[in-house]
């Protein structure tokens, strides 16, 4: 996760525009590749093992994927964030406004796979549960649509979303100066997605029977996922910094790079 | 030597085990739900365990389903239930279902301590081996399954074909595509437009232009006057085609329906039988190692008939009286061997209960059933309370059926 | 409010066609239209299939009643929301049309992956309602008005007012009636009781079960206009949300030493 640095301070010679989208790509890879991966393995899994969660071969072919999950997400998180945390810039107020646009624009990048992973989590595998659950019945809280959407999707954007906001404050001196809080908001709503999941398996032990997909029990993942409303205060944030300040700073009347 | 004997026996357990993957999910389901609820008997499909049909053929489930009299109090009382079937999803198309020959579409409900005549007629769709049930969607408690078999569907999906004729005339030849066309039609129509229109705006400089002008209260740049016109236009355009589509839409389907939300009425049909013969629970104890439910009880005859014990049945698992003929005769060939425990019930006392006697004898059901059905699991029920259907029959081959029910004790070792 | 002295250089400078600072605004205006569609898919499609999905997931609960009087209400809620940043602080008279774009491919791709190639279930059952030409007058109207309360009116009522007609083309040849084991029903009906959901029995189906003074027996019209009165103040409501959202501002950052920032306390300039 890092940007080609050969804007290098003091330096005479202005580099071309050119945003490194290299980074981008691969994330949407990987995350396309993980997604479609855990799809086909629900289509040659779920109907044969998946049924009845007190068969030894759910065991073999579910909840270990469940298990790893568990395993391996924590992991990924603190590597992620960890590794953001610690390579952090000590000299951020000396960073070029140049340098700066640069991060900022390989930012915005990286919040395309954020959306993209989100994407799956909040559409793609959140309404197949419906048609999971609405075909077959319920007999564990960890069905074959469950570890992937709740063990697997929300992790994913969540590790990414985490990752992103620590990269803004530890490299974006707009983001560092002050925490913003739609991108708070951003990052922290669709996490609450995932406690979510304690009250939606408590009403579903407890409460709810039947399936279908509008019951109360279900808003506290509306709730949250309204908070992606406030990426729209992120974009004006974005807007109002880099059309005030860091825009006119790096551009001449001509519109060509001044550093 | 003891070691490896565990161990080959561990091993036999665990093939066993294996072997009966066939649930639905239904035996995660709280013991109280599947004992004290629906009991299911006399059931009969149309095609035998394990066999194979082709797609578009149909089979065939039916039999009596019994509502328990002590319903649980943890769920609605059977005022609103469906009957159904269990299967892997739509892989069987459901062709009719009736509960004592009233079909049944709608939902309806029933009386608890009363038996039904249920058929289902499916008709094979996806290719596959499908694990299938008779089953009572019961409003609160979910899906109660019944008894289910093995059916194979061979053939190709893409041969299935189900169709019905309206009552205007149309003969729709395949549900599964019909009108599908239409919608698609109409949602690439709309996307299409939204397309256009948002690349109206994105075609041209999208962001910091217009933030910068939103600043400086230019919004002549902003949304300038062709924008204006376009969008008039636009607007006045879907308004258009909803008010042409739909009088299309009238004049194509000038009779149409609204859905049908009515429920159905279903007449039960008296059982003079039920309950001739009173059963009191004393104790019933579940000892763990050895898997048997022994159940001390009190059997009251008012038949006016010798009678035998024949069967305890709960949750699907029928403990037989092996000792009575026609008891076992009531076992048809091909009944799933996982339901049927081979030890059946055992009896303190074998010999026919006399006409107005009062006996109190020991029924034992043993089985690893209890364990894989995961029904032990009733000693984790906040209450933990049993109940299954007796049946007896008298030396005519009459059968009467009686309710049990009460605490269950567990034994977690030898003493 | 006018441009500062730098605002109005850089409106100059990515004014000028081809100059970098043209190339990277583009840049910058296509990254963060990506963005907006992945987003806009994840959050409008999880809020709308937890709040009016089932009328929206099987043809047989797509009746005059819960339907028509549920969905345009919840199908107003985020668009209106993201009005306000788009419209207000963009001009950008698309928030709408996004939306509805995002929720029907959203709709579309699960209804193929999920309902139709995974659990079995026919197109016939599963397809999406038409939310697209209500949530598209929203922003023409509001366009057209540029005022927020004439929006409510107009556009927040037109997501209802449109949202019947948009989908009776579709709808219709569903509801044509059947006689079926001897009973009175329509196709969907047929359709959705043909087709095994093992756990969504018929009783669950919240639909119409019977009008008590439709008069005319118009339960379509008397949906239709309840939910635009709903929707015109569900408009101006998440309008005004949009507002709060998009105007949140900062909080400190306790962190900021740790990356060579000055602490705030140290900030009198």
């Amino acid at each position: 996760m890092s940007v080609v640095q050969n804007d290098v301070v003091k330096s005479e010679k202005i580099e071309p525009w050119k945003i490194n989208f290299k980074p981008m790509i691969l994330g949407l890879l990987a995350i396309t590749a993980i997604m479609l991966t855990a799809r086909w393995y629900q289509q040659w899994a779920a109907w044969d093992y998946g049924l009845d969660a007190s068969d030894p071969l759910f065991d073999v072919y579910w909840m270990k994927v469940f298990w790893a999950q568990l395993i391996i997400e924590p992991i990924l998180f603190f590597v992620f964030v960890g590794y953001l945390w610690l390579t952090r810039d000590t000299h951020l107020n000396q960073l070029s406004k140049r340098e700066e646009l640069n991060k900022m624009m390989f930012w915005i990048s990286m919040l395309v796979v954020y959306a993209f992973s989100f994407y799956f989590a909040g559409s793609f595998y959140a309404e197949q549960d419906a048609s999971w659950h609405q075909t077959v019945v319920r007999d564990t809280s960890f069905t074959p649509s469950h570890i992937f959407l709740f063990y697997m999707c929300m992790p994913v954007f969540i590790i990414i979303g985490f990752s992103l906001f620590f990269y803004a404050i530890t490299r974006l001196p707009f983001f560092a100066e002050k925490i913003s809080v739609p991108l708070l908001l951003v990052v922290c709503g669709p996490f609450m997605l995932l406690p979510t999941v304690g009250y939606n398996e408590w009403g579903h032990a407890f409460w709810l029977m039947e399936e279908y997909f509008t019951v109360p029990l279900h808003w506290g993942f509306v709730f949250f996922g309204w908070s992606i409303i406030a990426l729209g205060g992120l974009l004006v944030q974005i807007l109002g910094y880099m059309s005030s300040d860091l825009l006119p700073k790096v551009l001449n009347e001509k519109g060509e790079l001044t550093s | 030597m003891t070691r490896l004997y565990i161990k080959v026996v561990m091993m036999l357990v665990l093939f066993s085990v294996a072997g009966l993957a066939l649930a639905h999910g239904e035996r995660n389901q709280e013991p109280f739900l599947r004992m004290k609820t629906l009991h299911w008997y006399d059931i009969k499909w149309s095609i035998e365990n394990d066999s194979t049909v082709q797609v578009n053929e149909e089979v065939t489930m039916s039999g009596k389903v019994h509502f328990f009299s002590r319903w649980p109090e943890q769920i609605n009382m059977p005022d609103t239930v469906f009957l159904a079937n269990a299967t892997p999803g739509p892989v069987f198309v459901r062709v009719g279902t009736w509960l004592n020959d009233v079909p049944m579409i709608q939902s309806t409900g029933v009386e608890v301590g009363r038996v039904y005549d249920f058929k289902v007629v499916l008709k094979a769709r996806i290719p596959g081996r499908h694990h299938v049930h008779p089953m009572f969607n019961v409003e609160s408690a979910g899906g109660l399954v019944g008894p289910g078999i093995w059916m194979n569907i061979a053939g190709d999906a893409n041969d299935f074909l189900y169709g019905v004729e309206t009552r205007t005339g149309i003969v729709i030849e395949d549900l599964e595509t019909y009108g599908v066309e239409n919608v698609v039609k109409w949602h690439a129509f709309w996307a299409i437009l939204a397309v256009l229109w948002l690349a109206w705006w994105v075609r041209r400089p999208l962001l910091i232009n217009r933030f910068l002008w939103v600043k400086d209260n230019n919004w002549s740049a902003l949304i300038t006057r062709t924008d204006m016109m376009v969008g008039g236009i636009l607007l006045v355009f879907i308004i258009t085609v909803l008010i042409v589509a739909n009088q299309i839409t009238e004049k194509t389907y000038p009779r149409t329906v609204p859905l049908q939300g009515g429920k159905v009425e279903v007449q039960y049909v008296p059982n003079p039988e039920e309950g001739l013969v009173e059963v009191k629970n004393h104790t019933s104890e579940y000892y763990l190692p050895g898997r048997t439910i022994t159940i001390d009880a009190t059997i009251t005859n008012n038949t006016g008939k010798v009678i035998q014990i024949g069967e305890f049945m709960s949750s699907n698992l029928r403990f037989v009286n092996k000792k009575l003929p026609i008891a076992m005769a009531g076992v048809d060939e091909g009944y799933p061997a996982e339901l049927v425990p081979n030890k059946g019930l055992i009896l303190s006392d074998d010999s026919p209960i006399q006409p107005g006697e009062s006996r109190r004898l020991r029924m034992e059901a043993t089985d690893v059933a209890w364990e894989t059905e995961r029904l032990s699991s009733l000693l984790n029920d906040p209450d933990s309370s049993y109940g299954a259907l007796i049946f007896f029959f008298d030396e005519e081959g009459n059968r009467y059926t009686s309710e049990i029910y009460g605490q269950i004790l567990p034994t977690f070792f030898d003493k | 409010m006018s441009l500062t002295a730098e605002e109005a250089k850089l409106l100059k400078a990515i004014s000028v066609p081809n100059s970098d600072a043209a190339k990277i605004v583009r840049n910058f205006d296509w990254i963060v239209v990506v963005v907006l569609l992945f987003a806009v898919t994840a959050a409008f499609h999880i809020h709308f299939m937890l709040t009016a999905g089932d009328w929206d997931f099987w043809v047989d609960w797509k009746d005059r009643m819960y339907w028509v009087t549920l969905t345009p209400m919840i199908l107003v809620i985020i668009p209106a929301a993201l009005s306000y940043p788009l419209m207000h602080k963009l001009g950008l008279p698309i928030a709408g049309t996004v939306c509805g774009l995002c929720l029907v491919i959203g709709e579309w791709v699960s209804r193929i992956s999920g309902f139709h190639l995974w659990a079995y279930f026919p197109y016939s059952l599963v397809w999406p309602a038409i939310v697209l030409p209500g949530l598209m007058l929203m922003d023409l109207f509001y366009m057209l008005f540029r005022n927020v309360f004439l929006a409510s009116v107009f556009g927040g009522g037109a997501v209802a007012m449109a949202f019947a007609p948009a989908n009776w083309p579709i709808l219709a040849p569903y509801h044509v009636p059947v006689v079926h084991i001897e009973q009175l029903v329509n196709v969907a009906d047929v359709i959705g009781y043909s087709f095994t959901r093992t756990a969504t029995p018929e009783y669950l189906r919240f639909i119409e079960r019977g009008t008590l003074r439709t008069f005319g027996g118009e339960s379509t019209l008397v949906s239709t206009f309840f939910s635009a009165f709903v929707c015109m103040i569900l408009f101006y409501m998440w309008w005004r949300i949009g507002q709060f959202l998009s105007n949140l501002g900062t909080i400190p950052n306790q962190l900021k030493t740790f990356v060579g920032l000055e602490a705030d306390k140290d900030e009198a300039k």
